[in-house]
Order: structure tokens, then sequence, then C-alpha cells
């Protein structure tokens, strides 16, 4: 299969790297608006063309795979284009700005034949995959509740928060937070399903750019309820997932390897919570070898990326389904658009 | 003579500013949008212009009346991709900008990070090997951006047939920038000195301002590529006995003969960090040898062509780095008359 880039910058070097490695498949062509951003990419990754014209490298390559990794705002056009030259679209989430534009882009990729993959990548990191496995074995019993919660600090001035350049995240409804919703919802909907109604708190905890840099949501869904939010402020950096299940409790941190689990034991019941402890710090401790380890090799945070793709490019290859469908993107886009800011939210300035 | 100055107000910039009013040159300052400007003190003669190159849509009118481009803009924090867009990007931007103008004289700030220090042998001159691709993308952000920065400069000169002086300095010191990679390792207040009596490519910030003046207003410089350091360089250990007195901030320094790291970073790379990917700079030889390997350097091709000799000599530079701030009268006193261009700097 030939596979070919749209847009060239940060998230890209990820799916470059991971392209690069996939069996059978051979990165063809790269595009960017800047020649030396594209040239740089093609020489980095031995890519053989380069582009600053997506249409024309559309014509010229004829890949069966594009990728667009663009900022948001442009995605609906370029997968739209890439769909009607004959290619299966992986987009970098948000897959676009709205849902109407989303109901197009799956509506033409089914009169087109083609696929239309939303990247999410998180849900393919080794802890959750490890958790919807126990699930799936039954070992783990059947979700109630899942909670995720981002802390993040976006405000430094170099990036969501650059005074100089607005990152093209603040064009979306919820700015610079609304680029991380499809994270929250892919998790959501990959342990309860789809959502059913969302209650959300949009605010404002310290001065910045950004329109808001705190979000929390409760989800009923068809197999249980989230929490899921987003805070600027709770340090240190984190990526919380806990899922709840009738028979465990999972614990991780996806900016790092952590997972641990608490279920039942075969010791007196007073005894449990000793033993439980005891496991759990032995799992944290070799959670932070790893994390260290991976520092100095592979795509670290991002492996769920790897994973997701080399599946994408698997199901693909063979017509076996999408490890993401259609289906899932629609029903965790529209999670996202009932968590998106309306008029109807009340926005609490919190004054610190 | 006009010039616009791009990076205007970075640590570099703004003594350019200082050197070209120096000189008699009238200057249109770039800066980013959000920049503060009074603390700078510039005289209201500089005529600022606010713009960042990565998004600002209207550049060309930056060019109007302007003789020569002095870029040093460049993105030295944040990740390799945001370094590579900012740089090389707002290289692409600017000059794109400058090929709809009538400006047709350009000096670039790129720097020593674009030599092969790993191929090198002894000395390290104009002469010297440049990185290669793909070698290069393995040197980290800096280098790539600062490589690629220059390799599109020369492409736009190329085509559109215009005047280019190609500036690259060794380490630039200065108030508040005296610490340098070329020193080895800090851990703390503590300082792992690697190859102490290793020499460094160093100039100072008001010396290497006063090149890139000279090279603008200078014709003969126009086609070279020139280095600039003050001259052979301090070694490691007397210019970290400098910085410590300078500082005050006291710590063991632990000394590490060159060849002693070296070997222990070249056998840590073939053995443990094999198959790794993401690897500290330090323990990557090619950073390593970037950082610290011990070769000369001269300043004769900059002395040649423009006639050049540092202004302050090493004392007066730890005087102007470690010494007192100098008042703002004494600052403006060898600039041409005109209000200050700020509130701040009247009071």
């Amino acid at each position: 299969m030939k596979a070919a880039l749209i847009g060239a910058g940060q998230i890209a070097r990820q799916h470059l790297a991971c392209v690069n490695t996939l069996p059978g498949v051979q990165l063809a062509a790269i595009c960017d608006l800047s020649p030396a951003t594209a040239e740089a990419a093609a020489e980095r990754y031995a890519i053989p063309s380069w582009f600053t014209d997506h249409r024309t490298m559309l014509e010229t390559v004829r890949p069966d795979v594009v990728h667009v990794t663009t900022p948001p705002t442009s995605h609906f056009r370029l997968a739209i284009d890439a769909l009607q030259a004959g290619a299966h679209v992986i987009v970098e989430k948000p897959a676009t700005s709205t849902f109407e534009e989303l109901q197009t882009l799956t509506l033409r990729a089914r009169q087109v034949g083609r696929h239309v993959v939303e990247d999410y990548n998180y849900v393919f990191n080794r802890a959750p995959q490890e958790i919807l496995r126990r699930i799936e074995t039954g070992e783990f019993g059947a979700v109630t509740h899942v909670d995720v919660l981002i802390c993040l600090d976006i405000l430094g001035p170099d990036g969501f928060a650059d005074p100089n350049a607005p990152h093209p995240a603040l064009n979306l409804a919820g700015g610079a937070i609304a680029d991380f919703l499809p994270h929250l919802a892919s998790l959501a909907h990959a342990f309860v399903g789809p959502h059913r109604s969302a209650q959300t708190v949009w605010s404002k905890r310290k001065p910045s750019l950004l329109p808001f840099d705190e979000f929390r949501c409760v989800v009923e869904a068809e197999r249980g309820t989230a929490t899921l939010g987003f805070s600027a402020s709770a340090q240190p950096d984190a990526f919380w997932l806990r899922v709840y299940g009738e028979r465990m409790q999972a614990t991780a941190n996806l900016f790092e390897t952590r997972l641990t689990f608490d279920g039942p034991r075969s010791v007196p019941k007073p005894l449990r919570p000793f033993f439980s402890g005891l496991e759990e710090g032995s799992d944290i401790r070799r959670a932070a070898l790893s994390t260290l380890l991976r520092k100095f090799k592979g795509p670290g945070a991002y492996e769920g990326l790897w994973e997701f793709l080399a599946l994408t490019y698997q199901a693909l290859g063979s017509g076996a389904p999408l490890p993401i469908t259609a289906e899932d993107v629609l029903a965790v886009n529209r999670m996202v658009e009932a968590m998106k800011p309306t008029e109807r939210v009340a926005i609490k300035e919190l004054a610190i | 003579m006009k010039a616009l100055v791009t990076g205007a107000n970075g640590f570099l910039g703004r003594h350019v500013v200082n050197a070209l009013l120096a000189r008699g040159i009238a200057v249109r300052a770039m800066v980013r949008p959000a920049t503060r400007v009074e603390p700078l003190g510039w005289p209201a003669s500089v005529d600022i212009v606010r713009a960042d190159l990565r998004t600002s849509r209207e550049l060309a009118s930056a060019f109007d009346d302007v003789d020569v481009l002095i870029h040093l803009a460049a993105v030295v924090s944040g990740g390799e991709d945001a370094q590579f867009a900012g740089t090389v990007g707002g290289t692409e931007r600017l000059l794109e900008a400058m090929a709809s103008s009538g400006c047709r004289r350009l000096v670039l700030c790129s720097s020593f990070s674009v030599y092969d220090y790993t191929a090198t042998r002894d000395v390290l001159d104009e002469t010297a090997p440049l990185q290669q691709t793909p070698d290069v993308y393995s040197r980290g952000g800096y280098t790539v951006a600062k490589w690629w920065q220059e390799r599109v400069t020369r492409r736009f000169a190329e085509t559109h047939g215009w005047d280019l002086t190609v500036l690259r300095p060794g380490f630039i010191w200065g108030r508040d920038h005296g610490y340098l990679a070329a020193l080895g390792q800090q851990i703390g207040r503590h300082h792992v000195v690697i190859g102490p009596l290793t020499r460094i490519p160093m100039t100072h910030v008001e010396n290497c301002a006063d090149v890139f003046a000279l090279a603008a207003a200078d014709p003969r410089a126009k086609g070279h590529t020139l280095n600039i350091v003050d001259g052979p360089g301090e070694r490691v250990w007397t210019y970290l006995s400098d910085y410590i007195s300078g500082t005050g901030k006291r710590g063991f320094r632990l000394p590490i003969p060159h060849w002693l790291a070296s070997a222990a970073v070249r056998l840590a790379f073939v053995t443990v960090f094999r198959r790794a990917t993401k690897v500290p700079a330090i323990l990557t030889p090619k950073k390593f040898d970037a950082m610290l390997k011990p070769l000369r350097f001269d300043n004769r091709r900059l002395r040649e062509t423009l006639g050049w000799t540092p202004p302050l000599d090493y004392q007066q530079c730890l005087a102007r780095t470690y010494g007192p701030s100098p008042a703002p009268a004494e600052a403006l006193a060898s600039w041409s008359s005109g209000t200050a261009a700020s509130t701040s700097a009247q009071r």
C-alpha cells in the first residue's frame, strides 16, 4: 500500500516514524505548505517525493492511504479531496471542526467505498488495551464507571497560549481544550459506549488567551457512566484513567506506563487491602523503571498511535474490520459535540 | 542606509540594533506582537514593526525603503518541530516577502552548529566540513533548524540574485548569558568540566553585534561566509572560573579529560544506547563533539575580509557581562540624537 501525508508538522513525525516500520506499506509522498518542511521530512524519512500542493500530490502519487496531520480546521477539505482521489483517510483528531462536516465526510467515504478513520491513539495505549482485554475475558466484570482526567499545563507562552502566534486550535469551540475532547470521548466510548446525555462545566481559572482552561463533564452512556475532565492548573502533568468494574478497578496514567489493578483476592477480607497495596507498590515500581527506559527509545506516550496505525493498515490490507469504524467515529464525535460549550452553558469565572 | 533587523529584541538583536545605530544606519526593528519594547530603551528613530514570522500575513511592507535585511530571528526553545517551524518556516515567509520588495542585500545569522565537528580535524574554520543529510537529523532541533535556515536562505539568494553574507557566530556570551554548553555538564551548582583545557569558540555579544553592523555596511562582506569568534577562545577552566567568580554561583568543579569522556560516551552509545532513538545530547557522540571537541578556532577570514578586530577585549567583556549594568545615559551615548522610543527609558 502507498501512504502519503498531508501536513509535516509535529504529530506527523509519529505517523512517519511508525508507517516506515509497517510491513507492506510504502511512504510514497509528503505534502506541506512549507517547501522546506516537506523536503526535510522527505529526507529524514527517505520519502521519494514531496509536494506543497496536496491536489498535485494526490494526482501524481495516487496514494492508497492519506494521513491528514494538518491543523484541525483544514482537515475537512483535505480529507474530502483525498477521498475523491480514491484514498482511505486517517485523520488526526479532531477530525473536523463541526459534526456536520464529519457527517458529510463519512457519507462521502461511504459513497466512494473508502474509509475515514479518526486517530484515537490513547485508546490503543497498552494500559487501556489491557483493561479492555480483562473486560473481554470477564475477569474485570461489567464496567460501571470510567473517570478520565487530563492534567496538562497548556498555559505556557510557547504552546496554545502563545501571545504572538494564536494556536489553530483556539478557533475550535472550547478553544485549546477542544483539541483534547476526542481523547476523553474516545476513552469513555471504549469503556461505556455511546453517550445518552452529558452535563458540562467549562471554566477559566487563570488569565490567559484561552477561552477556557478547566473542563468537567458527567456522561451517561449506554453501558455506564463517565466523568471526563481537563485541568490546565492541576500539576504535575498526568493523564489519569480509572475504570470501575463489578469485580475489579483499574488505574492508569497514560503519560506513563503505570497501570494497577485492584480486585478480589483469595485471602481473608481484612488482609485484602494489605496484599493489594503490596502488589500495587510493586507494579508502580516496575512502571517507574519502564517509563524511564522508554524515554530512550520508541514512541513513548504515543505508543497507542503506533498500535492504532499498525492495526488500521493490517485491516485495510486484509479487508478485516477496522479498529475504529465509521460508527465509532460518529458516536465519539456525537459525545464531543455534546461536550462542547454552548450559549446555554454557564461559564463560571473562578476568581483565583 | 536602512536595515531591517528580525529578532531585534533578542539577546543578540538588541545589541545589533545598538551597533547599527552607532554606525549611523537607520533601523527598522521587527519584534513579535506581544513584545514590550519599552525596557529596551530604543530611541524614537528606531522604526518598530510588529510581526511574527510564523503567522503574520503581511510581511512585505516591512521591507519598504529597506536596503539590507539582517535576519537574526530563530526559535531556540520548544521541541524540534516548533524550532523548525519557527526558524525555517519563518525564514521562508520572510524571504518570500523580501522577494516582492526592492531589497537585494541580506545578512544571515547562521551558527557554528552547521559544521560537522566529528569530521573536523584540528582547526574549525570556514573550510571545515558541514553537516550532511541525513546525518544532520541526528544532531537535534537547534542544529537542524539552523542548518535548514542557511540552506533555504542560500537557495532564495541564488534564485533572486541577492547579495548574501552568512555570518556564523560561535558561542555568544554576555550579560545573563554567561553559561555555555561548551562548559560540560552542570549538576545543580556543580560542574563536570569535560576537557578543562579545551578552547571555546566564543564571541561576546557586543563584539558579535559589531560584526553584523559592519557586514551590513561594508560591501566587501557581500558573497562571503564568515565565522565570528573574538579570537582563539578562552580555555573552559578559565572561562568557568570567571563565570563562577562573576556570578557568585559557587560549586564544585570536577575536571575530566576530554579523551576519557569521549571514550565513555562512545562506548555507552554503541552498547547501552545502541538501539535507543532518544538519547540525552551529551551522550550522543555527534552532539558531544559539537559541544566539547577540542579544536582550534580563528577569525582570520573575518579579519582579512572586513579588517575587523573585536572592539572589546576579554577583560572588558567580563566587565560588561558581570560588572554593574551600564547606566541608561551611558548606553545611549553612542546613538544619534532623538527622543527615546519608550516612556520608561526616559525616566
